[in-house]
C-alpha cells in the first residue's frame, strides 16, 4: 500500500538538513499545527535542545560527526570539531561498557543574542542557572564494545545533545534514557525522542514540568529566583496540584557534591575559598564522569552567587583553547578544568591549585581522607594519590564540626542524599553570611526615596567603596552569622578581584538601576506636568517630552516589570504636553 | 501545548466521572463490570484511596497509517477535528486530568506513528502500559487485519492491560456497510479479548464515551489492585531526601497495611 505519510514527513524532518524549504511552508505548517502555541515546529525543542550529534570513530578520519539533528540546526566547524573530541574519553583508560559525562565549549561566532523563552527564563531563574549566549554544553553517553566486524575491533560511539541550559541533573537523565535507545534502534529512535523533547513545555522558572521522554514522563520543578533558599523546596499545594507521574527528579542541576568531594572532604572549605576568589584550578582523574562531576561540584560551591569564569568539566588536550588554557607566559587563567590525559599534569604543573582523585569506585565505604594539604610541586614525582595540591593558606579556620558530623554520617551509613544535604546546607550557609553583608552595604548606596524628582533625571546608585565597605564588616561582618573565624577582610579583598564579584555587582547594579528608573517613571507619571510647563521655555518643555519618549521606550522593554496604569498615565501626560505646543512642532516632535 | 495546559489546575467539569461508563457493545467485551467495586467505591467514600489519587493512567494508542489515531485523541483532548493529515513523527504525547468518584486522576496518552520505520522504537513507548488501545479504519480492511500484529506488539510490553479495538471514520459508512463491518470486528475483538467500540472523530460520536469508559475500567482495576497489594507507584531518583509523592492519605493507608486480610 502506497504511504500517504511518506510526502507529509518531508514537511517535518529532512535529515539531509535542507529543510525548512520555504517559508510559505512554515507558514503552512504553523496553521495546521493547531495544538501548539510555538510559533515554528521545532520552537519548543529549542527552548530546551539546541540539537542532538552522534558520533563516531572513523578509521581514517579518527572522531566524526555522523548526524547533526534535527537536520536544520548548523554548527560551525570548529564546534563540530570540538563536539567530535570531547565526546570520546581522552585517556586509553579503556572506557569499557558505557560511559557519561558532560563538556561546555565556546559557541563561536562569539555571542549570538538568546531566544525570546531564553531571555524570559534568565529574568526569573536562580543567576546561578542563568544561560549564558557564548557556551554551550555537551551531554554525552559513549559505548565502547567489543565487535569483531569492526576492523578496529571496537564499536565506539557517542550520542551527544548540545544546549545551553546548565541544567545537569535532567540532562544527565534525559541522556541515559535516549542513548541506549539510539545505540539498539538506531535513527528512528533520536528522531522520536526529539519530538517528545519538542513537546515539551517552556522552561519556565517555579513550575513544575512534565517532561514525556521515551515512554515515561519526568517531573522535575524548574528553580525560580525567589525561592526560598533555606526551608521547604516546595510548597505543599504545589505538590499537590501537580501531575502524578513515574519519575520525580529532585532537582534540574544538581550534582552529588558529597561523593565528588568524598575524597577531599577535609579540604572543602578551602576550596570553597578558591572557587569564591576565582582561582585557576584543574581537577585532575582517570575518568571524565569524575572530572565532570568534580568540576561541576566545585562551580555549584558558591551557590547562589553565580561562578562567573569559565569552566570545563572535561577538557582535552584538542580543545581550541587548549593554547589560550596552557601557556606559560602568562599567569594561569581563572578556570576552572578538568582532565583525564596524564600530558596534562607536566601540561599544567605551574598551576597553582591542582585536585586529584581516584577512582569514584569506593563510594560508599568509609572514606580514606588525604589530610594534608599537598605542596604542588610534590607533583612532580607524579604523585597520583587523591589529595589537594596547593600553597594557598585558607583565610578561614577551617569548621571541624561539619567534618565530624560527615564523617560520623559516612560511619553511620547515613544516605548519601542526607549527607548531601548537610553539606549544600552547610556551604549555602558560609556563602550566605559572606554575601549579606555585601548586600546590606549595596542597598547603603540606593539613593533615598525622597531624591527621586520626577524634574530632574532619575538619581543613580553611589558607587561601591571597598574601604568603607571593609570599615562595616568591623561592627556587622559575617560573624554575625557564621562562627568561622578567620581573616574576613582579606578574603573580601581577594574577591573583590574575582570575576565572580564583578559578575554579582553588575548584577546588582542593573537591578537597582532599573529599580531607580521605574520609581522615577512612576514619580513622572504622577507629577502636575502641565503645571510645571506653564512658565517655562520651549526648549526645556522639548527637553522633557525626549525625556518622557525615553522613559516610555525603557517601559516597553520591561513592560513585565513596569507598572501598566503608570505608563498610560504617562502616555497621557505626554499628549497632553505636545498639545501646548505650536502646532509646526508638534508635527516635528511626532516623527 | 497540551502538556502546558494541563501542568497545574482542578479538573474541569467535563472530566468529572460519577457513574460507571458502559461498554459499547455488550457482546463485544471481556469486561463485564457494569460498576465501581464495592470495595473501590467504599474507599473512595472513605477517602483511603492511598497513592490511586497520585497515580496515572498510562494507555498506548496503536494501529496502521493514517487510520485517525491522532484525530481521535485531539477530537477527545481539544474537541477539535482536522482534516489535513499530518504523520506523527514518534509518538504525539496527551494528558487530561479525571476527576472519577471525586478522586483526581490522569490519563497518559501516547499517540504513536503507525509507520513502519517507527516501529522499532515503539517497545520503549509501550513499556508500562495499562490500557492498550488498537485502533483501524472502519473503511479500510487491510487496516483491520493489522490488529491482531499491533495488539501482540503492545501487550508484549505492557503489564497486563485493558485492551481495546476501535473502528474509526464511522461517520464514512452507511448504516448497512457499518453493520457489515461491525460483524468482523467483533470477531476481532473477541479474539484479541478486547473491547470493541466504534467511534467518528469528525462527528465526535462515542468519542468521550470511549475514553471515560477507559478511565473508569483503568481506575477501578488500578484501585482494585492497589487495595489488594502494596505496590510502590513511583520511583525516585536522584539525590534528594524530600520525597514529595507521599499524601497524607497515604500516611492513613499505611496504618492499615499489615497483615493481609480479605475483606
Amino acid at each position: 500500500m502506497d504511504d500517504p505519510s511518506q510526502n507529509q514527513t518531508h514537511n517535518h524532518i529532512n535529515g539531509n538538513g535542507d529543510w525548512p524549504h520555504t517559508m510559505n511552508q512554515i507558514f503552512n505548517e504553523d496553521e495546521s499545527h493547531f495544538k501548539s502555541n510555538a510559533i515554528l515546529p521545532w520552537d519548543q525543542f529549542s527552548n530546551w535542545i539546541h540539537c542532538a550529534c552522534v558520533v563516531t570513530f572513523d578509521l581514517e578520519l579518527g572522531q566524526a560527526m555522523e548526524l547533526i539533528y534535527p537536520g536544520h540546526i548548523k554548527l560551525t566547524d570548529k564546534e563540530k570539531m570540538n563536539i567530535c573530541y570531547l565526546s570520546f574519553p581522552d585517556s586509553n583508560s579503556g572506557c569499557m561498557g558505557d560511559t557519561q559525562f558532560h563538556f561546555r565549549i565556546r559557541q563561536c561566532p562569539g555571542k549570538r543574542p538568546l531566544s525570546r523563552s531564553h531571555s524570559q527564563y534568565n529574568k526569573d531563574c536562580p543567576v546561578s542557572l542563568q544561560l549564558d549566549d557564548a557556551h554551550y554544553y555537551g551531554f554525552v553517553y559513549f559505548r565502547q564494545t567489543k565487535d569483531r566486524t569492526v576492523r578496529r575491533g571496537y564499536f565506539q560511539k557517542s550520542v551527544v545533545l548540545i544546549t545551553k541550559l546548565p541544567c545537569v541533573a535532567l540532562f544527565n537523565q534525559v541522556i541515559s534514557i535516549i542513548a541506549p535507545e539510539y545505540f539498539d534502534n538506531g535513527e528512528p529512535s533520536l528522531e522520536a525522542a526529539c519530538h517528545d523533547i519538542d513537546q515539551w513545555p517552556s522552561p519556565v522558572p517555579g513550575d513544575t514540568l512534565n517532561l514525556p521522554i521515551m515512554g515515561t514522563v519526568l517531573q522535575v520543578r524548574v528553580p525560580c529566583r525567589s525561592d526560598k533558599l533555606i526551608g521547604s523546596v516546595q510548597s505543599k499545594s504545589e505538590t499537590l496540584h501537580s501531575l502524578p507521574v513515574h519519575t520525580v527528579l529532585p532537582s534540574l542541576h544538581e550534582v552529588d557534591i558529597y561523593s565528588a568531594f568524598l575524597s577531599i572532604l577535609p579540604h572543602v572549605q578551602l576550596l570553597w575559598e578558591l572557587v569564591l576568589i576565582g582561582e585557576p584550578i584543574v581537577v585532575m582523574a582517570s575518568s571524565p564522569t569524575t572530572t565532570c562531576l568534580t568540576v561541576q561540584a566545585l562551580v555549584n560551591m558558591i551557590a547562589p552567587l553565580k561562578f562567573c569564569s569559565d569552566f570545563r568539566p572535561y577538557f582535552t588536550i584538542h580543545d581550541s583553547e587548549f593554547k589560550e588554557y596552557t601557556t606559560k607566559t602568562q599567569a594561569p587563567p581563572p578556570v576552572i578544568l578538568g582532565v583525564t590525559n596524564p600530558f596534562f599534569a607536566k601540561t599544567l604543573q605551574h598551576w597553582p591549585h591542582i585536585i586529584r582523585i581516584g577512582d569514584m569506585g569506593s563510594i560508599g565505604g568509609s572514606p580514606k581522607l588525604s589530610n594534608k594539604v599537598k605542596k604542588a610541586a610534590a607533583l612532580k614525582t607524579l604523585d597520583s594519590n587523591p589529595g589537594v595540591y596547593t600553597r594557598y593558606k585558607s583565610f578561614l579556620t577551617k569548621d571541624k564540626m561539619i567534618l565530624k558530623r560527615l564523617m560520623k554520617g559516612a560511619q553511620l551509613k547515613r544516605p548519601v542524599e542526607a549527607q548531601n544535604a548537610i553539606l549544600r546546607r552547610h556551604l549555602l550557609e558560609l556563602t550566605q553570611s559572606f554575601m549579606i553583608p555585601l548586600e546590606r552595604y549595596m542597598a547603603s548606596l540606593m539613593p533615598l526615596q525622597r531624591n527621586i524628582s520626577p524634574y530632574k533625571g532619575p538619581p543613580k546608585l553611589r558607587p561601591f567603596d571597598s574601604e568603607k565597605f571593609l570599615e562595616s564588616v568591623e561592627h556587622s561582618g559575617p560573624q554575625l552569622t557564621s562562627g568561622i573565624k578567620g581573616d574576613w577582610e582579606s578574603l573580601y579583598r581577594r574577591f573583590f578581584r574575582s570575576p565572580n564579584f564583578e559578575g554579582w555587582y553588575h548584577q546588582r547594579q542593573r537591578e537597582v538601576n532599573q529599580k531607580l528608573q521605574i520609581l522615577h517613571l512612576e514619580a513622572l507619571s504622577n507629577a502636575n506636568l502641565s503645571e510645571w510647563i506653564a512658565d517655562k521655555e520651549e526648549v526645556e518643555i522639548v527637553d522633557l517630552i525626549l525625556k518622557i519618549k525615553d522613559k516610555l521606550s525603557f517601559a516597553m522593554h520591561h513592560h513585565h516589570i513596569v507598572g501598566k496604569e503608570s505608563v498610560s498615565r504617562l502616555q497621557k501626560q505626554l499628549e497632553d504636553i505636545v498639545l501646548t505646543l505650536p502646532h509646526d512642532l508638534q508635527s516635528v516632535i511626532k516623527t | 501545548m497540551s502538556s502546558t495546559r494541563t501542568v497545574i489546575g482542578a479538573v474541569p467539569s467535563d472530566r468529572v466521572i460519577t457513574k460507571f461508563s458502559q461498554a459499547f457493545h455488550p457482546d463485544a467485551t471481556p469486561y463485564q463490570k457494569v460498576n465501581f467495586h464495592p470495595k473501590v467505591k467504599a474507599a473512595c467514600q472513605e477517602n483511603r484511596t492511598g497513592r490511586v489519587g497520585l497515580k496515572i493512567t498510562k494507555a498506548v494508542l496503536v494501529g496502521d497509517v493514517s487510520i485517525g489515531k491522532t484525530c481521535m485523541v485531539n477530537r477527545f483532548c481539544h474537541d477539535v477535528f482536522e482534516r489535513e493529515y499530518k504523520a506523527t513523527i514518534g509518538v504525539d504525547f496527551e494528558v487530561e486530568k479525571f476527576s472519577v468518584l471525586s478522586i483526581p486522576v490522569t490519563l497518559q496518552v501516547w499517540d504513536t506513528a503507525g509507520q513502519e520505520r517507527f516501529k522499532c522504537i515503539a517497545a520503549s513507548y509501550y513499556r508500562g502500559a495499562q490500557v492498550v488501545i488498537v485502533a483501524f479504519d472502519l473503511t479500510d480492511q487491510p487496516s483491520l487485519h493489522h490488529v491482531t500484529k499491533w495488539m501482540e506488539d503492545a501487550c508484549a510490553n505492557a503489564d497486563e492491560p485493558i485492551k481495546f479495538l476501535v473502528g474509526t471514520k464511522k461517520d464514512l459508512l452507511s448504516p448497512a456497510s457499518y453493520a457489515e463491518v461491525e460483524k468482523l470486528a467483533v470477531k476481532y475483538a473477541k479474539r484479541l479479548e478486547a473491547e470493541f467500540w466504534a467511534t467518528s472523530s469528525k462527528t465526535g460520536e462515542n468519542v468521550q464515551d470511549f475514553f471515560f469508559r477507559v478511565m473508569c475500567l483503568a481506575f477501578d482495576c488500578a484501585l482494585l489492585r492497589e487495595l489488594d497489594t502494596e505496590k510502590p507507584a513511583s520511583k525516585q531518583i536522584g539525590n534528594d531526601l524530600i520525597h514529595i509523592q507521599r499524601s497524607q492519605s497515604d500516611l492513613y493507608e499505611k496504618k492499615k497495611r499489615g497483615p493481609k486480610c480479605c475483606t
